[in-house]
């Protein structure tokens, strides 16, 4: 019986207790993954992700456990990994406007870091 | 006490063997001993004890973390830097102040959900005056972020309220002070001069008496506003020292800050 007692309340104002993380967390990590494929393969930015996503993904398959899967990822509760992929993705989806891949967009004059003038 | 004494005299042996600071030792003594000897720590040999000592490691964790930065936004990011011994600054180009700091914001590894303060500095030598000064907490990783970029008096810099909504007053304040103009702000106003207040007060050119004054007047019956009117004919001082007042900041390059005292042995006490 005490298996499957839920999560009373995550104890974070405004964040509900999720009824079906495991289903949730994979859905939007396919989701990221699917996007960053529309960034080239060498951009730091898309490999950096990719590696993240991946590791967490393969937790989230491994552990049936919430608690262990929150042990495991180590980056607060399942409701926050939510979050935390929701901004990802729609982060990734603005990289590909931006390109920030891409050379320096301007160069600063030469006096304009240095400090004291 | 004679315990620790017996320790002290252990150290005092150590130091005069190695003849410079004890800090690496210091670990093997108990917190209590230390605050409690007084004659240790008229001993000790540590050179400047009232400076905050710099954690090498933490402060590499911090470069590591402005390369990672700089690697994921090559378009944007001109330079990164640690001021003060453990402040990350990354410097980006005007273009490039949304995309950084919602890259900061979102991502995995950086999560700078939190927007601490929004502030402006006044350089009239430079070719874009104003610098725009981005302060970032990160409450997941417990750090801290700057993130700097510039500007002219006439081009608009992108407002980052679309990713930070705590930006709306930060950036009125500073359009107030430095009229530094936020292009897609949704409401960008006067928020901290007077009603019907021209000119902007933090700008350097902006004179330390303002430009009009404010008194009640009785013939009228209400305030009037004039032109300020000073008692004496302006004098221009001469104010420059003829010593040099910073000589340590002469030779440094621009965002380090090193002690080089830091790296020379302390005095070795016989």
């Amino acid at each position: 019986m005490a298996g499957i007692v839920k999560k009373a309340a995550t104890g974070l104002t405004g964040l509900a207790v999720a009824p079906n993380p495991h289903h949730t967390l994979s859905v939007l990590y396919a989701k990221i993954l699917r996007t960053l494929q529309n960034i080239p393969q060498d951009a730091a930015y898309r490999r950096y992700t990719e590696q993240i996503i991946k590791e967490r993904a393969l937790a989230v398959s491994e552990e049936k456990d919430i608690k262990k899967l929150e042990d495991r990822i180590n980056c607060g509760q399942v409701e926050e990994l939510m979050v935390q992929a929701e901004n990802e993705l729609i982060l990734a989806r603005k990289m590909q406007v931006w390109k920030p891949w891409e050379p320096l967009v301007s160069e600063p004059a030469a006096n304009q870091w240095k400090w004291p003038v | 006490m004679a315990a620790s004494g017996r320790i002290f005299r252990g150290i005092s042996s150590l130091v005069s063997r190695k003849g410079k600071c004890v800090s690496g030792f210091l670990p093997n003594i108990s917190p209590s001993l230390m605050s409690s000897n007084a004659i240790f720590r008229y001993n000790s040999t540590e050179s400047r004890p009232t400076i905050r000592k710099i954690d090498a490691v933490a402060t590499s964790t911090l470069m590591d973390f402005g390369l990672y930065v700089a690697e994921c936004m090559p378009k944007y990011v001109q330079k990164v830097q640690i001021v003060t011994g453990n402040e990350l600054e990354v410097l980006v180009a005007p273009q490039g102040i949304v995309p950084v700091l919602h890259f900061l914001k979102d991502h995995h590894q950086c999560q700078f959900a939190s927007l601490a303060d929004i502030g402006a500095m006044d350089v009239p030598s430079r070719e874009n005056r104003f610098e725009i000064i981005y302060n970032l907490l990160s409450l997941r990783f417990n750090s801290r972020i700057r993130v700097k970029s510039y500007t002219d008096e006439l081009t608009p810099v992108d407002s980052c309220y679309e990713v930070f909504k705590a930006a709306d007053w930060y950036e009125r304040e500073i359009w107030d002070m430095y009229g530094v103009f936020f292009a897609n702000h949704p409401d960008l106003r006067r928020i901290l001069t007077d009603y019907g207040f021209e000119g902007h007060p933090f700008r350097k050119d902006f004179p330390l008496t303002g430009y009009v004054e404010v008194r009640y007047d009785d013939e009228v019956k209400r305030v009037v506003v004039e032109p300020v009117e000073l008692a004496q004919e302006f004098r221009k001082f001469d104010l420059s020292s003829p010593w040099e007042t910073f000589p340590n900041l002469r030779t440094l390059p621009a965002g380090t800050e090193e002690d080089p005292k830091a790296t020379q042995t302390g005095p070795v006490k016989q």
